[in-house]
């Protein structure tokens, strides 16, 4: 028998007692009146920022918060401020030292700050190598809590997707909170 | 004879300063927990959830594991069973040999602890580079962790200060700062990041409906041991199966809050798949006991576990004695539970090391009933031969006495007389 089975087949005599999956719809989940205010104040107690676009050209803006950004990487159709494309890189190591990621967010979620960012790019590396990090969200698509946005996110073909909150950060060392353990430094989520 | 818990926790308080630090550091963590439990008033209602999707799942966990090996598949990963320990160690070097592995990146995992992996890998050539920045510590320190979310919380900056400049992390002599030993590890691990053949991580959750593993970190280090070298390994025990994102929801919403008392970790990564270029993603999943475990009637439950850490924080007798003082790998009281399910005759002195206040399962996210379970583990010592003898016999004696009042009035009379001065003396 192979392994699998001999575990399978340990496990179904194992359990004495099946029990059922409970109903999760009666949860009554916080909601905010106002989840981007909640976001913001969130994303700032992480250690992130928010910037509100407002009606000015993203690229202008991140241009205002990096102006000594020497490598950009992005492959986003609207960022015109990029030198590096992640699809189109031949080895990650390339990325290394890049001053600053550019991705989208599709989902920003108000009680925890997390912004759900699917892989669309051949290197995903370019969420985590950069030393700064920006992710594009568009206003109307931040939630209040992690129930909807599990209802809510999707994968591109890539197959991978990860909730970003805050720059990377430890506190491994006697707990005192550094920022910039092994991916971005900073985290700045500009509000479209 | 092996030194006991209690042996082992007198050594620990005998650094005074360091045991009071100690314990304010683990009670402020649980504040923050507490912090973070009472701003959600549904947060009672998420505890119950959890523990029932968890009984829930563990009981049709044969099913659950079918269906995310079988959308794990149509994903395009590679999956394997191990039984045992020597099972899985043997899996993860055929891997690593077939793709000509030399160095392996990797991220927290309490299961690679749990079945030795490192030395086994390292006996067999293979470099072993941890990531995280508290098990990289300890790995270059030869130590194991004492604690499942902070491992190096029992060294100081200075201890860490001295290491970097041994191992020729920090260059700049006496600068203990944690700021720059951060960053110094950070060049340095980014170094071994960009030079390894191969990213394993561990694995939170495990997605049945639609083949995800789920890893969260603070660090980004399994972002980066994943986006890096071209091969992903995932390690993970039976038990981190969940039905579907609207239970992950659930989880996810109680996992950082409990453990660290933020509102989540940095990151929760969903890996389904390999990125271009890289070769097929394998997924390891281990048994090593769990399906056994799922059978006992009185301590099952101890499968829930979603490694937060809260029980530990909590824990009075762990605060004041630290990680090293159990003798299972896993400290605190949910450790103490899974070291008895291990090799309870191996373990049966951990039990011990628990004052029966029940924090540890008012604290739990998924209502393990840690402290019940220890209970009935002390009330098995005797079954395995590991009841002390002379509380077994006091025990006993006392049955006996109380459970025949002629005896007892027999065995009491000596002592009346001074009864009565007691109560002259009262007056």
């Amino acid at each position: 028998m192979s392994t699998r089975e001999d575990i399978l087949t340990r496990i179904r005599s194992s359990i004495k007692e099946r029990y059922d999956m409970p109903a999760l719809d009666d949860i009554d989940p916080i909601n905010w009146e106002d989840p981007l205010q909640k976001f913001i104040s969130t994303l700032e107690s992480t250690g992130g920022r928010a910037v509100d676009a407002g009606q000015e050209d993203v690229n202008t803006v991140i241009r205002g918060l990096f102006p000594e950004a020497g490598s950009i990487a992005s492959n986003l159709e609207e960022i015109t401020i990029a030198n590096i494309n992640p699809d189109t890189v031949t080895d990650v190591r390339q990325m290394d030292g890049l001053d600053v990621g550019i991705v989208r967010g599709e989902v920003g979620v108000a009680e925890n700050a997390c912004v759900w960012v699917p892989q669309t790019m051949k290197e995903k590396a370019v969420c985590f190598i950069c030393e700064h990090l920006v992710i594009l969200l568009r206003r109307d698509n931040i939630v209040s809590n992690m129930h909807e946005a599990y209802r809510r996110i999707s994968f591109s073909d890539y197959g991978f997707g990860t909730f970003i909150s805050g720059p990377s950060k430890t506190a491994d060392i006697a707990q005192v909170l550094v920022m910039g353990a092994q991916a971005a430094r900073s985290v700045t989520v500009v509000i479209e | 004879m092996k030194q006991l818990h209690k042996d082992k926790a007198r050594e620990f308080l005998r650094n005074k300063d360091y045991a009071r630090w100690h314990d304010e550091t683990f009670w402020s963590v649980r504040s923050k927990r507490d912090a973070m439990a009472s701003s959600l008033p549904e947060w009672e209602t998420l505890r119950e959830k959890a523990s029932a999707i968890k009984r829930h799942t563990l009981t049709h966990l044969d099913e659950y594991l079918e269906q995310f090996t079988a959308n794990a598949e149509k994903n395009g990963a590679i999956v394997h069973w191990a039984a045992d320990a020597a099972e899985f160690n043997d899996i993860v070097l055929g891997i690593l040999h077939e793709h000509g592995v030399h160095k392996l990146v990797k991220s927290k995992s309490m299961l690679t602890e749990e079945c030795e992996m490192n030395p086994f890998l390292e006996s067999k050539g293979i470099e072993v580079v941890e990531t995280d920045l508290g098990e990289r510590i300890i790995q270059l320190k030869g130590q194991k962790p004492s604690h499942i979310v902070m491992p190096a919380i029992h060294l100081n900056h200075d201890d860490v200060g001295e290491l970097f400049e041994e191992k020729g992390i920090s260059n700049r002599k006496g600068d203990h700062d944690p700021t720059y030993l951060t960053q110094q590890a950070r060049i340095s691990l980014r170094g071994e990041f960009l030079s390894a053949d191969a990213g394993m991580t561990g694995a939170n959750f495990a997605v049945a409906s639609t083949g995800d593993v789920v890893v969260c970190t603070n660090e980004g280090n399994a972002d980066m041991a994943t986006s890096c070298p071209k091969l992903h390994i995932v390690a993970m025990g039976l038990e981190k199966i969940v039905p579907d994102y609207d239970s992950l929801a659930v989880f996810h919403r109680l996992l950082a809050r409990c453990g660290t008392g933020q509102c989540s970790t940095t990151y929760t990564s969903h890996f389904r798949t390999a990125r271009p270029g890289a070769s097929p993603m394998h997924i390891i999943l281990v048994d090593n006991g769990r399906s056994s475990w799922i059978g006992n009637p009185d301590h099952w439950e101890s499968l829930k576990c979603i490694r937060c850490g809260a029980c530990m924080n909590t824990c009075p007798v762990y605060r004041r004695s630290g990680g090293y003082s159990y003798s299972y790998f896993i400290p605190g009281p949910i450790g103490i539970n899974l070291g008895m399910l291990r090799d309870p005759r191996e373990h049966a002195g951990n039990v011990s090391a628990c004052t029966q206040c029940m924090s540890c399962q008012t604290a739990c996210p998924v209502k393990v009933d840690l402290g019940e379970q220890i209970y009935r583990w002390r009330q098995e010592l005797g079954n395995i031969g590991k009841a002390n003898p002379f509380k077994l016999a006091l025990s006993d004696g006392m049955s006996l006495v109380f459970g025949h009042p002629g005896l007892y009035k027999a065995v009491t009379a000596p002592f009346r007389p001074f009864h009565t001065v007691f109560k002259h003396l009262e007056k």
